[in-house]
């Protein structure tokens, strides 16, 4: 399971990054950006499918499983080659390796299920809708988007 | 004691982070990390396991040998100028990730990567808006 933003949504809150922290002792893996005065856009981690911070860590703390990019704690050294490896720079380290776990053991990531704007989902397939019928109004509003 | 192959440590404090005892020192300013091995005396090997450089190695203990110190001045980010890691932790991960995602982006600090991810996922967006605004 991944999951998807929808950045239209996103209203800056932060209530991802609170919600996110709260569920992993106060150290969080979404950091919200924001870009102008009028752009805002959560922060994380992909999952990459090559997942770069995974083949820098020497001591396989960081491995593919599926589709999540997971992290065994025990093997952490706190090197931090994995945070200097992501493209994204979504892994911090201090002494350990903080990066997102997709709330493993929960039902839901916590992000999403928080999220008072509807801007993150686990399925990508409503947020193409999403996308599609916005297309569709601009286009029955002659084109402006 | 542990020795040190100063050509072969990265600078990455897993020695120091792992050390029950405490015994490896850490010190960073914005232009540099220096570490120091105090003379340790434990029947432990951990940092020597848990060096991805494998540049520790465990000695016969030897009061006359000074502890053990390197530094490392840190390298600045080629956009925002911020001095963020070591040059060795650098091109180790560099080499490591493949050739054919052309890894720069390695040079750039992690808060600059984050930046430029952010532009480039809104930038669409804000160009729109702009547009409708006029
Ligand atoms: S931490 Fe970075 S490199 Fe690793 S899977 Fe997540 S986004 Fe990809
Ligand atoms: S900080 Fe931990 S997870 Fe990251 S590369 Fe080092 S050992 Fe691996
Ligand atoms: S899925 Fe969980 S761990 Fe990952 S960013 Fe969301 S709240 Fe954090
Ligand atoms: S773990 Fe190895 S490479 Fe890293 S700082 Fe210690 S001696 Fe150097």
């Amino acid at each position: 399971m991944a999951f998807y933003v929808d950045i239209r949504r996103c209203i800056g809150c932060r209530s991802c990054e609170v919600a996110c922290e709260r569920v992993h002792g106060g150290r969080g893996h979404v950091q919200v950006h924001f870009v102008g005065d009028s752009a805002s856009v959560p922060l994380f981690c992909h999952h990459c499918e090559e997942a770069s911070c995974a083949t820098a860590c020497s001591f396989g703390a960081l491995f593919k499983e599926g589709e999540r990019t997971a992290f065994d704690v025990e093997k952490c050294t706190g090197c931090g080659l994995c945070s200097l490896a992501c493209p994204f720079g979504v892994v911090w380290t201090d002494k350990i390796a903080h990066k997102c776990d997709l709330c493993d053991g929960r039902p839901e990531p916590t992000c999403v299920a928080t999220c008072p704007a509807d801007a993150l989902s686990t399925d990508f397939d409503l947020l193409a809708r999403r996308a599609r019928s916005r297309a569709a109004r601009a286009a029955a509003q002659g084109g402006r988007r | 004691m542990i020795r040190v192959d100063p050509s072969l440590c990265i600078g990455c404090l897993s020695c120091s982070n792992v050390c029950p005892s405490q015994n490896i020192l850490r010190t960073e300013t914005v232009e540099e990390r220096r570490i120091r091995w105090k003379r340790c005396r434990e029947e432990c090997d951990l940092c020597v396991e848990l060096c991805p450089a494998r540049a520790l190695t465990l000695v016969p203990i030897d009061e006359s040998a000074p502890e053990p110190e390197v530094s490392f001045p840190l390298v600045g980010c080629r956009i925002c100028g911020r001095r963020y890691a070591p040059e060795p932790m650098l091109r180790r991960v560099e080499a490591a990730l493949p050739k054919s995602q052309s890894p720069e982006w390695v040079w750039d600090c992690p808060a600059c990567r984050r930046r430029a991810e952010a532009e480039r996922t809104t930038g669409e967006m804000v160009a729109a808006r702009r547009r409708r605004r006029g």
